[in-house]
């Protein structure tokens, strides 16, 4: 009888143990594909920043509406916008604001989602902190033509593009 | 259980403690960077808030997304959620190091390993670090949680007392 009791317990023993190791096993495989895609076509998205204008505004009377998340590269470090592009869709620069002007832009003119890490300028740069989602006031000193425009930024290394993902978007000019 | 199979499980038991006192400290010295090393970690008002890894983990975030941009526009919220965690980290660490209820401490490091992963998981600029710490973490704890830690340990004099574990009633919890 008690022999019995004890290989119950043994067996319950070991369905929870195999549960726990499934669990396990499980979590490492599920988010090693899930994060790096380690199965199949590994990345990690933490080595460049990135960055996704969409919703971004232009407007008419020449003022523009930079709808800014950094969603990829370190976490503790930038990223940094150092020259913003407005062009036209045959590929001429309408207007540029240069790292001298993202990097002295009034905290005012920024509304960051969300109240920590938030994006501001530091002199130097435009500087977006990971996982923030901002929107930025800009104004071009001239009225713009109706039309479609695209908007290009680049990080300070340089780049407009990282993991396949550009740094621009192309709105529809809106009536001011 | 013959006396060669005895005599196998308690030298495994010996080296459990190899895992447990660096897994207990990763957890107990968490707390202590926050609260004796630099209490600025945990006040909201500073540059070096903790509260602000989380914006981090949101661009690639499994399960937790919404839950982590919920807590970040909410900062009491936020605040209350770090305190919970801290204490949870370093009650639990210190159980572990100790080898004090060391089925359920296993089982709460476990938790917090696979919770944070979820978020930080996707972020590692040289390795896949959160990765790694979180599955193996992870893993280890969950070890003790079926195993539990019956050398080097004040469970080893709890579970001399009180084979059977804690009794509640007709209930037997087996928390060492």
């Amino acid at each position: 009888m008690e022999h019995t009791s004890v290989v119950i317990k043994m067996q319950k023993y070991v369905a929870l143990l195999i549960i726990g190791l499934i669990i396990a096993t499980g979590y490492t495989f599920v988010t090693y594909q899930y994060f790096f895609a380690g199965f199949t076509n590994l990345h990690n998205y933490s080595k460049t920043p990135a960055y996704v204008l969409n919703g971004s505004k232009v407007f008419t009377n020449g003022t523009v509406v930079l709808q800014i998340a950094r969603i990829d590269g370190p976490d503790t470090y930038g990223g940094f916008i150092v020259l913003l592009q407005l062009i036209y869709q045959n590929g001429t620069i309408v207007y540029q604001w240069n790292a001298q002007q993202l990097g002295s832009i009034p905290q005012s003119h920024i509304h960051n989602e969300y109240p920590l890490h938030p994006v501001k300028s530091d002199k130097f740069a435009l500087v977006v902190p990971l996982g923030q989602n901002a929107s930025v006031l800009l104004q071009v000193p001239f009225k713009l033509k109706p039309g479609t425009y695209t908007l290009i930024a680049y990080d300070v290394d340089g780049q407009n593009s990282a993991y396949g993902i550009k740094f621009s978007v192309t709105v529809q000019a809106q009536q001011s | 259980m013959s006396k060669m199979q005895s005599h196998n499980v308690d030298q495994a038991q010996m080296a459990l403690p190899i895992v447990r006192i660096t897994l207990g400290w990763l957890y107990f010295s968490a707390m202590l960077r926050r609260v004796w090393n630099v209490p600025a970690k945990m006040n909201p008002s500073s540059p070096l808030y903790v509260g602000g890894k989380l914006i981090t983990f949101i661009p690639h975030s499994l399960f937790i997304g919404n839950i982590l941009q919920y807590t970040l526009l909410h900062p009491t919220l936020l605040f209350d959620f770090l305190v919970i965690w801290t204490i949870l980290e370093g009650v639990f660490g210190l159980f572990l190091m100790l080898g004090f209820m060391s089925r359920l401490s296993g089982l709460v490091i476990a938790l917090l390993a696979w919770g944070i992963g979820l978020g930080a998981g996707w972020i590692g600029t040289t390795c896949l670090d959160e990765w790694q710490i979180a599955a193996v973490e992870g893993a280890a704890a969950l070890v003790f949680t079926f195993a539990g830690s019956k050398w080097l340990s004040i469970d080893q004099l709890l579970s001399k007392k009180y084979p059977d574990g804690l009794k509640i009633g007709r209930w037997n919890i087996p928390l060492w």
